[in-house]
């Protein structure tokens, strides 16, 4: 172990994951997931994450992913059942009220609002998502081990529900201006109640020690509200242009530094079994260049991949034309698979020129102080994880990994 | 034979154990032992050796036991890291299960159960408990809010066809309007219907018609300009008239609401998933509308014989629709909202032979100031 200034052992993180072998991973299991009509998806994100799971390491010690894409599909059955018979009346109830709010249309304006109105059912959704985020939290962490031990959390998604939706609301109401409020809040939540093996974690620090972190954000939104307040004034189409440009591309840049800051911020006041504290210091710059840069090889090698299958299908339907019915419909279908097989590549591509990027950025800024202590912990109790992330796969919620 | 560097961890506590790994291939185990192992030397039978899968670092092996646990594979909580090209190479020659995917018992039973369960409950909420709750709901709702409701639908559908302000596609001929309201004195022949009935013509070129909620009926001009005759425009109205007293929109409206949550829920994640949910959507409501279709036209055939309209104007035009889509297969037909024209020409050919004492439902002028409402 690696002594840090004040003699504590450290234990640095670092990523080991390589483009072409989580290409050829990726690639592979999504073919499988369209030709089992998406049920593969289940044992394809399982081995994904074993994968990157396993390029993690603290010191020589890599982290491994102990899912399986069973308990997936069986917490899927399960959430659908319950969605099943939720979300259709519920929506419909809701979609109901929303009609009884209709009065006669005098304005195309009214008229688009009262259509608005409809995505009234969307609400029906909203506790549940925030419930899924919560149980997919709970399941990775359930599912993640370094040395043999495993991580948990308790339970507490409906309590999370809950708060995130007051959270949300403050945030909204107060234009903004609570965000930090919410991030810390949310945050502390989910850290109080998370376990490495019997050592607990503890989010300490402030809300208000986020502002710094959304410096950019709310700068945005000055230049934005000012600049526009201005270009008004002065009547000045170009200015109003200019400054909605610039107001928002800061914007985008906001979101990430405060997204990377407030991520140094938590983690600096973030403390297991007491004594054990933690350090990352990923830069945003970094990560908005890994985005960036990613997100123009990802654009142009997806530019080659579908214009080289819009090649593809001149070559095959223009003789397939000429052939008769039967060949047109085999020609279809080489076209449907080519089609599949770009979508299938354009997504991993994603995965191995943003994602992967991301994450090797991070885990290498990662530094855990005090690391004696971990040699003590114990093992934990198994959590059956219930549903296993099967609801937020059901509601499409929490992203490619 | 010489051990090999290792690392273990026990599954009980977060230590890390070096230790000296040995290949006793002839005692069909791995043995290994390190100074900070209390237990001793530990024996791990070739048998159940596990390797993990879809490592990042694959040039050595973390190898595992199977064991009966309730995690969520039968998997012992300890590892071994073995990294030694040699021994690695060897084990995998060696260990007939390596790579076996164990599950845990009882797995395959609890699958089809749950699949079984899933199916069961959205088959019951899309076919059985959705329709009725929408029926329900339906006859519930206030006349004049559904009334509301078809005017923005209505205005919606403007929108849709490229009208910039509302009311720009409505045509307003006054000759022609005044022959549409004949027609429609004519129909309904002094009948108490539910809604009052709003009928507008659009001055689009598809041959269509829609009942909105409400009461709200468009009809499109290129329907007028296809129709064999007044006959055959009345004959449409009568069947849209027919929906609108069956409140099919509404329903339509409130069903699709609850079935689209739940159906993007099923299919969303499949790679093109959008595709997968319009056409379910679509399969489900064209099984709903062929039902309600049907009603709506003997609704109609009823109502032309109460008002005297010849239904043979119906059936031309039917077979004119039918001519106009090139007959096209039953696949296409299952996918149309509407049943197929042929058998529908022939109900109302069937209606029309026992019909007497008819009479045109609009004069010539008449009929010619409709087609020309638009200007």
């Amino acid at each position: 172990m690696v002594q840090d200034v004040h003699g504590g052992n450290i234990v640095e993180g670092t990523y080991a994951g390589e483009r072409g072998p989580l290409f050829r991973l990726a690639v592979v299991t999504a073919l499988l997931s369209v030709v089992t009509l998406g049920i593969y998806r289940f044992w394809a994100k399982t081995r994904i994450r074993r994968y990157i799971w396993s390029s993690v390491s603290g010191g020589r010690d890599a982290f491994e992913y102990t899912g399986t894409g069973m308990e997936k599909l069986l917490g899927f059955l399960v959430a659908i059942v319950v969605l099943a018979v939720y979300l259709g009346i519920v929506q419909m109830i809701l979609f109901y009220f929303g009609l009884t709010l209709f009065t006669e249309p005098q304005t195309p304006e009214q008229m688009l609002m009262q259509m608005a109105a409809i995505y009234i059912t969307v609400l029906a959704v909203v506790p549940l998502i925030f419930f899924a985020q919560y149980r997919a939290r709970r399941y990775k962490l359930a599912r993640t081990r370094w040395r043999g031990v495993r991580f948990g959390m308790e339970k507490g998604g409906w309590g999370y529900a809950l708060r995130a939706m007051g959270h949300w609301v403050l945030t909204l109401l107060t234009l903004g201006i609570l965000l930090p409020r919410q991030t810390f809040r949310l945050e502390k939540y989910m850290t109080d109640r998370s376990w490495y093996g019997n050592a607990q974690f503890h989010q300490q620090g402030r809300w208000t020690g986020l502002y710094p972190a959304a410096r950019h954000l709310f700068l945005a939104i000055a230049i934005l509200l000012g600049g526009e307040l201005v270009a008004v004034i002065a009547d000045s189409a170009v200015l109003a242009g200019t400054v909605a440009v610039v107001g928002s591309v800061w914007f985008m840049i906001g979101i990430v530094s405060y997204r990377v800051n407030a991520f140094r911020y938590l983690t600096a006041n973030k403390f297991l079994d007491g004594g054990i504290g933690f350090e990352a210091q990923p830069e945003t710059v970094n990560v908005v260049s890994t985005v960036l840069l990613g997100g123009l090889m990802v654009g142009v090698l997806s530019a080659l991949i579908f214009g080289g299958l819009g090649l593809a299908v001149v070559a095959v339907m223009a003789p397939a034309s000429m052939m008769g019915e039967g060949a047109v419909f085999l020609g279809g279908l080489v076209v449907a698979g080519l089609y599949i097989l770009a979508l299938a590549v354009s997504g991993s591509l994603v995965l191995v020129w943003i994602i992967q990027p991301v994450i090797d950025h991070v885990a290498g800024t990662f530094i855990v102080h005090n690391a004696q202590g971990l040699n003590t912990i114990r093992q934990r109790a198994h959590d059956s994880g219930a549903d296993a992330e099967g609801f937020a796969d059901a509601l499409d919620v929490g992203g490619a990994i | 034979m010489a051990g090999v560097a290792g690392v273990y961890f026990d599954g009980v506590t977060a230590g890390r154990h070096g230790v000296e790994v040995v290949l006793d291939e002839a005692g069909g185990a791995l043995v290994f032992d390190g100074p900070t192992l209390e237990e001793g030397p530990l024996r791990w039978p070739l048998v159940r050796l596990r390797r993990l899968s879809d490592q990042a670092r694959d040039s050595g092996l973390t190898l595992t036991l199977h064991a009966d646990t309730e995690d969520e594979s039968p998997r012992d909580p300890a590892r071994l890291r073995v990294n030694e090209p040699g021994m690695t190479a060897r084990l995998r020659d060696i260990c007939p299960d390596l790579d076996r995917r164990d599950v845990q018992k009882g797995t395959y039973r609890k699958l089809a159960l749950r699949a079984g369960l899933a199916v069961v409950a959205v088959v019951l909420m899309l076919f059985v408990i959705l329709p009725r709750m929408a029926d329900t709901l339906a006859t519930l709702i206030p006349v004049e809010r559904e009334i509301a409701f078809g005017k923005t639908v209505v205005a919606q559908m403007e929108r849709a066809l490229g009208a910039a302000d509302m009311g720009a596609l409505r045509c307003t001929g006054p000759e022609g309007r005044a022959a549409l309201d004949a027609m429609l004195t004519r129909l309904s022949g002094g009948k108490a219907l539910q809604y009052d009935l709003e009928v507008q013509v659009f001055d689009h070129k598809m041959v269509n018609a829609f009942a909105a909620p409400g009461g709200q009926i468009v009809v499109m001009r290129g329907l007028l300009d296809t129709a064999t005759g007044p006959d055959a425009v009345a004959s449409v109205l009568a069947h849209e008239i027919g929906h609108v007293e069956e409140r099919d929109a509404t329903r339509h409206a409130l069903r699709a609401a609850g079935s689209a949550g739940l159906l993007s829920m099923v299919l969303g994640d499949v790679t093109g998933g959008t595709l997968a949910v319009f056409l379910g959507e679509r399969l489900i409501q064209s099984g709903y509308t062929r039902e309600a279709e049907m009603r709506a036209d003997r609704f109609a055939l009823d109502m032309l014989n109460d008002a005297e309209v010849n239904s043979e104007g119906m059936a031309a035009f039917f077979d004119h629709l039918h001519e106009m889509a090139g007959g096209r297969g039953h696949l296409a037909e299952y996918f149309s909202t509407h049943p197929a024209s042929e058998t529908r020409a022939e109900q109302a050919r069937a209606n029309a032979e026992a019909q007497e004492g008819t009479r045109p439902v609009l004069s010539e002028a008449e009929w010619q100031a409709l087609k020309g409402i638009c200007g």
